[in-house]
């Protein structure tokens, strides 16, 4: 019984952190988290700052090495896989602080990135998404020269360049305006279930995140605190006291 | 194609020069320009593809004269061969060289080349039996250097023409390389090589490679000049000689690939043809370099690009068509 | 005669000494690789010798490092103040345009013929040591490190001021913000490095001849200390100092061609692998 239940889980989830932790210099960024990605979900991210969200991003796609835990993508462990071969087998990412190239087009760069991972149409792909997202009108301008909300876009574009499976967001709509915040979170939708892209948000725009994900977890102090269904998350008693607020 | 403009216009200038000069002297003293200009352009490709400032590149400077030095002096073989084999073995052990030595970031890098290129100084100083010591030690060369025989080859007007061909060969060859993908990598490298790994590149392999180019181009450099010379000593190799090649790239602009060489002429016009001001050369060259650091740090490449253009798109500036 | 030459690595050893820690003191409060701390050295040198022809070679000794100090306060303000947000890459680089510019001004003002200068009459005798005859001048050079090595250890141990330039080498936002005025600190730790470098040169001058060229070597050298004895670490780049003082001296006379080449390769090892110290912006 308890084996047929575990291949349907591993089945149906396109992501899993098991049992995550890192630990430097004495702070525990995570400690023992576990995630369940499953495919084509939007999964929120929720919790207040410090709580280990962007931690988590970093855990899943290499920036740091995990103290305890694994990583498996659709059945594979990769946890000792480098930065780049995560990226080849199909996970990607998008950075809370704005992360271009400055000195190439807006075309060039995202195509650059399209054809690493080694994408037969990677023209196509490149034009798709900056059409998405609005970009297309840009495509000749160096990275440096965007403004700040459509460097944000281009952000994103690099992390959809190349199909992913996966993708993880860290707060793409750091720093925009409410309507710009809006027309991302109606592109990324329109985009994900197009493509079939499985999502990890990071947020902290409350708004966005119970209106486009699936389901949601929600951090505290490296640990997971409470997830599952957006309104139940939100009705949490827990996840009202330590991040929403009473008032909420 | 942008990349066929500047070679093309320097092509006619060269040209355009062996029409007009008749001095020897003066062309002498071109032909060292041109010398330091690919030895410029050398350190250029580094610094605008990957970032880094090298204090050391004398060292293949001077390493491809010894090379030839000591291939001619023994073993019989033919001085083509023997330059080309020098290239291969300089691009080869750069290339190993630099993948150590490119992921050490920022002045730990420039402090690390200054540290080689000191070394390679001391070393050929001292090995009286291999490199004749700090006395340096003549060069071999043949009777006829690729069919052509020494007395027509090192006529000052002819050595011109063909170290500044060279030079424009040069700069098509890596502006061409460098407008492949292999060019657009090392691109994203420079400008961001966190998300360049993130997007799914292994960054010290191209890094390594545009080392090694770097190297090899310099190189060529030092083989022109042991050509010139027939000589060849430690004092190539001493780090002073690297500094004044980078001051040229830096002064000249190194964000344009022609940059340097720009930085070169400006280099040897003011020490060498301006005739009073030659004894303050030095002091005139911190002060540029001072200048273009703190105010202009695009360079004089970079101050004639803004007056003779509109102001440029990426399209233009960056890319081939259809690449 | 091994006891002589090592008595001179030491008091090479004692020169490093007095000129890294001035190139430590400056790289720790303003993170500047300072390239014209050799020509300073030798500017220090000339500036001396321009003194002793007026008066003697005490005045000198004073009035020297004093130049040269108010010329490093002059460069914290006008110069590495107003570049502290660039590239540390960029502001090395300024500093080496520095270094051409000075080299020109000393071969301006004194020409490109050596000088010598006569050691003082105070110490224009020898010394008996371990059997062999020195010069006290240079037992005196040998002091004279010892005295910056302990002083400037003192200092910034044990004083007020060394409190405070110890924590704004280290967080110099967090200084500021505790209300030390960080400014004049670097100015006055630059104006002391510079200061350090003056005195190296005026002492150096008795027994190495002065030259245009004489900026250059000492450079590396004591590039080669403070990145090996570990950058910040003045205690490392002490010892550092006195071993490749040491090496430099014996290695001239007897050691094989490697010796001489091992301090390069200590520094590239240790670049390489602990670059942490010169990778980059201070954030």
């Amino acid at each position: 019984m308890a084996d047929t239940e575990k291949k349907t889980e591993v089945d149906t989830h396109v992501l899993q952190a098991l049992d995550v932790s890192v630990h430097y210099g004495g702070i525990r960024a995570l400690d023992g988290v576990s995630l369940h990605l499953r495919k084509g979900q939007v999964l929120g991210l929720i919790g207040p700052n410090g709580a280990g969200k962007s931690t988590v991003i970093d855990a899943i796609t290499g920036r740091l090495t995990l103290t305890r835990g694994r990583i498996v993508l659709d059945g594979e462990d990769i946890t000792t896989l480098s930065a780049e071969q995560r990226r080849k087998r199909g996970i990607s990412r998008s950075f809370q602080r704005t992360s271009i190239f400055g000195g190439m087009s807006v075309y060039r760069q995202v195509e650059l990135a399209a054809h690493m991972t080694g994408l037969a149409d990677a023209r196509d792909d490149a034009l798709d998404i900056l059409a998405e997202l609005d970009l297309l009108r840009l495509r000749d301008t160096l990275g440096e020269d965007l403004g700040y909300g459509e460097q944000r876009r281009l952000d994103l574009a690099l992390a959809l360049a190349g199909r992913p499976r996966v993708l993880l967001l860290d707060e793409p709509m750091a720093g925009l305006t409410m309507q710009e915040s809006m027309d991302m979170a109606e592109h990324l939708k329109a985009l994900t279930t197009r493509r079939q892209v499985s999502v990890l948000l990071v947020e902290h725009d409350m708004d966005v995140v119970f209106r486009i994900c699936d389901a949601v977890t929600v951090f505290e102090l490296g640990v997971v605190i409470a997830d599952g269904d957006p309104a139940a998350v939100r009705a949490d008693a827990r996840v009202r006291e330590a991040y929403l607020g009473s008032a909420a | 194609m942008h990349s066929l403009r500047v070679p093309a216009l320097l092509l006619i200038v060269g040209i355009l020069v062996t029409q007009f000069v008749q001095s020897g002297s003066l062309y002498s003293i071109f032909t060292q320009a041109v010398i330091y200009a690919i030895f410029a352009l050398g350190i250029g490709i580094l610094l605008r593809q990957n970032g880094l400032v090298s204090f050391g590149h004398a060292l293949y400077f001077g390493m491809a004269g010894y090379g030839m030095g000591i291939l001619l002096a023994g073993s019989g073989m033919p001085a083509e061969a023997a330059m080309l084999l020098v290239l291969l073995v300089m691009g080869l052990s750069a290339f190993l060289i630099g993948l150590v030595i490119v992921r050490v970031p920022g002045i730990a890098f420039s402090m690390l080349t200054l540290a080689m290129g000191q070394m390679s100084y001391l070393l050929a100083s001292r090995a009286r039996g291999v490199t004749g010591g700090a006395d340096g030690m003549g060069i071999a060369w043949p009777a006829q250097v690729f069919g052509v025989s020494q007395s027509v080859l090192l006529k000052p007007p002819t050595f011109f023409l063909i170290s500044w061909c060279i030079m424009v060969a040069v700069l098509l060859v890596v502006s061409l390389i460098l407008a492949t993908r292999f060019g657009s990598i090392s691109e994203a490298i420079r400008d961001n090589e966190e998300r360049a790994r993130f997007i799914g590149i292994r960054t010290t392999v191209p890094r390594a490679l545009i080392y090694a180019l770097s190297a090899v181009v310099t190189g060529i450099a030092g083989l022109l000049s042991s050509l010139n010379s027939g000589f060849i000593s430690p004092e190539s190799l001493h780090w002073s000689v690297s500094a004044i090649a980078l001051l040229m790239v830096i002064v000249g602009g190194f964000r344009q690939l022609a940059g340097p060489i720009v930085g070169a002429i400006v280099y040897v016009l003011i020490k060498d043809v301006l005739g009073d001001l030659a004894t303050h050369s030095m002091a005139i060259f911190g002060t540029a370099l001072i200048i273009v650091i703190v105010f202009a740090p695009e360079g004089i490449a970079g101050v004639l690009r803004h007056w003779l253009r509109r102001p440029q798109t990426a399209a233009s500036a960056n890319e081939l068509p259809g690449s | 005669m091994l006891a002589i030459h090592l008595f001179n690595g030491l008091v090479y050893g004692a020169l490093l000494i007095i000129i890294s820690s001035g190139l430590a003191l400056i790289y720790g409060l303003r993170r500047v690789v300072n390239f014209a701390h050799g020509a300073l050295y030798m500017l220090g040198a000339y500036l001396g010798f321009a003194i002793m022809q007026a008066s003697n070679f005490w005045v000198a000794l004073v009035l020297a490092p004093a130049a040269m100090a108010f010329l490093g306060v002059l460069l914290d303000r006008y110069g590495f103040r107003l570049l502290q947000d660039r590239e540390p890459l960029s502001v090395m680089l300024v500093t080496f345009g520095l270094l051409l510019i000075l080299e020109d001004v000393v071969v301006f003002i004194w020409g490109k013929t050596n000088y010598s200068i006569f050691t003082p009459e105070l110490l224009h005798f020898s010394v008996t040591l371990f059997g062999e005859s020195v010069p006290a001048y240079r037992v005196a050079v040998l002091f004279m490190g010892v005295l910056v090595a302990v002083g400037l250890t003192a200092w910034l141990r044990f004083s007020r001021v060394g409190l405070y330039v110890r924590a704004a080498s280290t967080d110099p936002v967090t200084t500021s913000m505790q209300g030390v005025n960080t400014d004049l600190i670097s100015a006055g730790v630059v104006g002391l490095g510079c200061a350090l470098a003056g005195l190296a040169g005026i002492v150096a001058a008795p027994f190495l001849s002065l030259s245009p060229s004489m900026g250059s070597d000492v450079l590396i050298d004591s590039f080669v200390v403070v990145v090996i004895g570990g950058l910040g670490s003045l205690g490392g780049a002490f010892l550092v100092a006195v071993l490749l003082g040491i090496i430099q001296t014996l290695g001239a006379v007897y050691m094989p061609a490697i010796a001489v080449l091992l301090p390069f390769m200590l520094m590239i090892a240790v670049l390489i692998w602990k670059p942490s110290g010169l990778a980059g912006s201070r954030t």
